[in-house]
C-alpha cells in the first residue's frame, strides 16, 4: 500500500486516533527493516561557472537512511519532550540527513568546517535562518510545531537535509543495515508508514497483540 | 616571456605550499537554469545601459549552465544566455584541470571566468542582491575600441553619452557606438587562466585575447592581455583581493588608420582592491577600480577610478535588506572649454529588498538614484522589480 502525499503534519497530529489500551495489556515492538531499492540521485551544486578552481571536497548524504513511525499514535501517546538534537554540517554536508525528533526538541547545527555555512529553512512548521557562522561554532533552534522541516545552506547550494517533527514518541530512524525498531507500543491495529527522501513511501498495518511481543514488519521502498 | 616564466614558477611554488587537496567526484553532470526578469521605467539617462545596448533595469535573461566531470580532475563548464528575446550567446566555455591531484593548481582555458575584481564571478541573480550593477563594470565611458577622439574637445563632446559615442574628427569607425566600461562584467574573456591555493591565500593569473573593457573571443589587435589578482582570508568570512591588468584595447582597423607616428601600444592598464566581509546577517562588500587608457591623439592618458560599497542585511528569515553606493570619477583634461573631466562623474544609490517565498524563488525590488554631472539627463530615478528563478 502506497500512502498519500499527505504533510507529515497530517499524519502526526492524529495521536488518540488508535483504539485505547486494555487494562492489562503488555505494550510490544514493532521491529524490521525499510530496504530501498531506488538509486536517489545525489544532490548536485549549482554549476561552479564563476569558479577559478575545482570545488572542495564533499561529503555525500545518506539519503537511504530512512524514518518509519505509526500514521496516528495510541491515545494519551503525546508528551511535551524537551530534548537535544545534533544536526552538523560536515565536507558541506548535513549530518544526518534525515533527523526524526519530537515537537519541544532543540537541534543545534554544528559546523565542523573550515568555511561558513548558513543554515536557514523556509517550511511552514519552522522558519528560521541562522547567518552565517564558522568552524566550531553552534547555533541552536526549536522545533514546538509537528511536520517536515526542509533545511539548506545558503552558501552551499548542493547541502540539503531534512528534519521530522512528531508529536508522539512512536517512530524510529533507520540504521545502517536499514533496521528500525519501535518498542513500548500499546496493544492494537496501527498504520505504521515507511518515509525515505522528502516522502511516506509504503504504509503497512500491523497488529501488536494484546500480550505484546514483538511485530515484524519489512518495507521495500522502490 | 621571462616575466611569465618568473610568475608561473611562483605561482607552482603556491600551490605546493597549499597543500593537498582531493578532488570532487569524477564523471558527474551539473545543470543549472536561471530566469529573471526586471521590470523598471525607462532609463532616458541610459545609466544602466550594458554594451549589449539593453537597460539592466528592463532585462529579461534566461540562463542555463552546466559542468560537466570528465574525469577525475577534468572538467568542461559553459553557460548560454539570452537576453530581450535576442539571439542567445555562449558566455562561457572552458575547461578546468587540475594537473596534480595533491595540489591546489588549477587551468582553465577557453571562455574563462576573469582573475580580475570580484563582481565579474558574480554569476548568478541571488549574487547580486540589487537589480543594478556597480558603476564600474556596467557604466558605459565616452572610449571605445574601434574608434579614436580626435582631439581632446572631440572626445568632451562626448561627455556623458557613453551609450552612443561618436567623434566629429575621430579616426577609426565613424558609426555611433556604444563606449567601453572599466570592466565589462557581462562578458568574459577568452585565454588561459591558473589559480593556486586553497587557504588563506590564493593566486591567480591569466592571459586573454582582448581587455577587462573589451573581452574578446577573437584577438583583434595582436595584444594579449595580462591579468593577475591575489586574494587573502586572514579570518573566516574576510577576503581581501588585489587584482592587477594591462593589454592593448584598441582594434587593429582602428590603429592602421592612424597616421604613422601614431601608430603603437595602447593598452587599458587597471588595478582594483576587493573587500568582502560577512558574519551572522551581514555581508558587506567594496571595490575600488582604478583605469587608465592611453589614447593615440591625446597626450595624457585618461583614467577613471570606480569606487563601489554593497551591504546585505537579513531582517527575517527569507527576506533582506541591501544597499549600494557608488561613484566613478574621471581624470581631467585640456579642452577648449577649460580643464574638464574627459567623461562626466558619476554617482548612484541604490537601496532595495529580496524576498525568497520558497527556496527557487527571489523578487527584489530596488529604488535607484543617478546623478551625472554632464550629458542631456543628467538624473534620473527609477523604481524597479526583479524576478529570479533557479533551478
Amino acid at each position: 500500500m502506497r500512502p498519500a502525499r499527505l504533510p507529515l503534519l497530517a499524519l502526526t497530529v492524529a495521536a488518540g486516533a488508535a483504539a485505547p489500551r486494555p487494562a492489562g495489556a503488555a505494550a510490544g515492538s514493532i521491529r524490521g527493516r525499510v530496504e530501498v531499492m531506488r538509486e536517489p540521485p545525489a544532490p548536485v551544486a549549482r554549476p561552479s561557472i564563476g569558479e577559478l578552481s575545482m570545488p572542495s571536497p564533499r561529503d555525500l548524504p545518506n539519503r537511504r537512511r530512512s524514518v518509519v513511525y505509526l500514521e496516528a499514535a495510541p491515545q494519551g501517546a503525546f508528551e511535551e519532550h524537551e530534548g537535544r538534537a545534533v544536526m552538523d554540517q560536515r565536507h558541506e554536508t548535513f549530518v544526518p540527513y534525515v533527523l526524526a525528533i519530537t515537537v519541544g526538541t532543540t537541534v543545534e547545527f554544528t559546523n565542523t568546517d573550515r568555511t561558513y555555512h548558513n543554515v536557514f529553512s523556509l517550511s511552514k512548521p519552522r522558519r528560521f535562518d541562522l547567518g552565517r557562522y564558522a568552524a566550531g561554532q553552534s547555533k541552536s533552534v526549536r522545533f514546538d510545531r509537528p511536520g517536515v522541516v526542509r533545511v539548506f545552506c545558503e552558501i552551499h547550494s548542493h547541502m540539503s537535509a531534512f528534519i521530522l517533527v512528531f508529536n508522539h514518541r512512536f517512530f524510529a530512524t533507520t540504521d545502517a543495515d536499514g533496521r528500525y525498531h519501535i518498542d513500548n507500543v500499546p496493544p492494537g491495529a496501527y498504520t505504521i508508514v515507511a518515509w525515505n527522501d522528502g516522502e511516506p513511501r509504503e504504509a503497512r498495518t500491523v497488529r501488536v497483540p494484546d500480550d505484546g511481543g514483538v511485530v515484524e514488519q519489512d518495507f521495500v521502498v522502490r | 616571456m621571462r616575466r611569465a616564466a618568473l610568475v608561473a614558477a611562483g605561482l607552482v611554488a603556491v600551490a605546493s605550499a597549499a597543500g593537498a587537496e582531493p578532488p570532487v567526484e569524477p564523471r558527474r553532470l551539473a545543470l543549472g537554469a536561471e530566469l529573471s526578469a526586471a521590470i523598471g521605467p525607462e532609463d532616458r539617462g541610459f545609466f544602466n545601459f550594458t554594451s549589449y545596448q539593453d537597460s539592466a533595469q528592463r532585462l529579461a535573461r534566461l540562463s542555463l549552465t552546466a559542468e560537466w566531470h570528465l574525469a577525475e580532475r577534468v572538467a568542461l563548464l559553459g553557460e548560454v544566455r539570452d537576453e530581450n528575446f535576442a539571439r542567445p550567446r555562449v558566455y562561457a566555455l572552458y575547461a578546468r584541470v587540475r594537473p596534480w591531484r595533491d595540489r591546489a593548481f588549477d587551468v582553465q582555458a577557453g571562455l574563462i571566468p576573469p582573475v580580475f575584481g570580484a563582481f565579474s564571478r558574480r554569476r548568478y541573480g541571488g549574487d547580486n542582491p540589487l537589480i543594478g550593477y556597480p558603476l564600474a563594470y556596467q557604466y558605459l565611458t565616452a572610449l571605445r575600441r574601434d574608434a579614436v577622439p580626435g582631439t581632446a574637445s572631440d572626445l568632451v563632446r562626448a561627455r556623458g553619452a557613453g551609450w552612443r559615442v561618436h567623434y566629429s574628427f575621430g579616426w577609426g569607425n565613424d558609426e555611433p557606438a556604444p563606449g567601453l566600461p572599466l570592466v565589462n562584467a557581462l562578458r568574459w574573456d577568452t585565454g588561459v587562466g591558473v589559480h593556486v591555493g586553497s587557504g588563506a591565500l590564493e593566486a591567480s593569473a591569466a592571459v586573454t585575447q582582448g581587455t577587462l573593457s573589451s573581452p574578446r573571443v577573437h584577438d583583434d589587435n595582436g595584444g594579449k592581455q595580462v591579468s593577475v589578482r591575489l586574494a587573502w582570508k586572514p579570518v573566516v568570512g574576510l577576503v581581501l583581493g588585489a587584482s592587477a591588468a594591462r593589454g592593448d584595447y584598441l582594434s587593429r582597423d582602428v590603429v592602421d588608420s592612424l597616421p604613422p607616428e601614431r601608430r603603437g601600444h595602447d593598452p587599458q592598464q587597471a588595478w582594483g582592491v576587493d573587500l568582502e566581509y560577512s558574519r551572522d546577517r551581514w555581508i558587506l562588500r567594496s571595490e575600488a577600480i582604478w583605469s587608465r587608457w592611453r589614447t593615440p591623439m591625446l597626450e595624457r592618458s585618461l583614467g577613471a577610478l570606480g569606487v563601489t560599497a554593497e551591504g546585505r542585511f537579513k531582517v527575517m528569515p527569507g527576506l533582506y535588506a541591501a544597499g549600494r553606493l557608488d561613484h566613478l570619477g574621471f581624470t581631467e583634461i585640456d579642452a577648449p572649454a577649460g580643464r574638464l573631466t574627459w567623461d562626466a562623474n558619476v554617482w548612484r544609490v541604490e537601496a532595495g529588498v529580496g524576498y525568497t517565498p520558497m527556496r527557487h524563488v527571489l523578487a527584489k525590488l530596488a529604488y535607484q538614484h543617478n546623478r551625472r554631472d554632464g550629458g542631456r539627463v543628467r538624473e534620473r530615478a527609477l523604481l524597479t522589480s526583479q524576478i529570479v528563478l533557479w533551478f
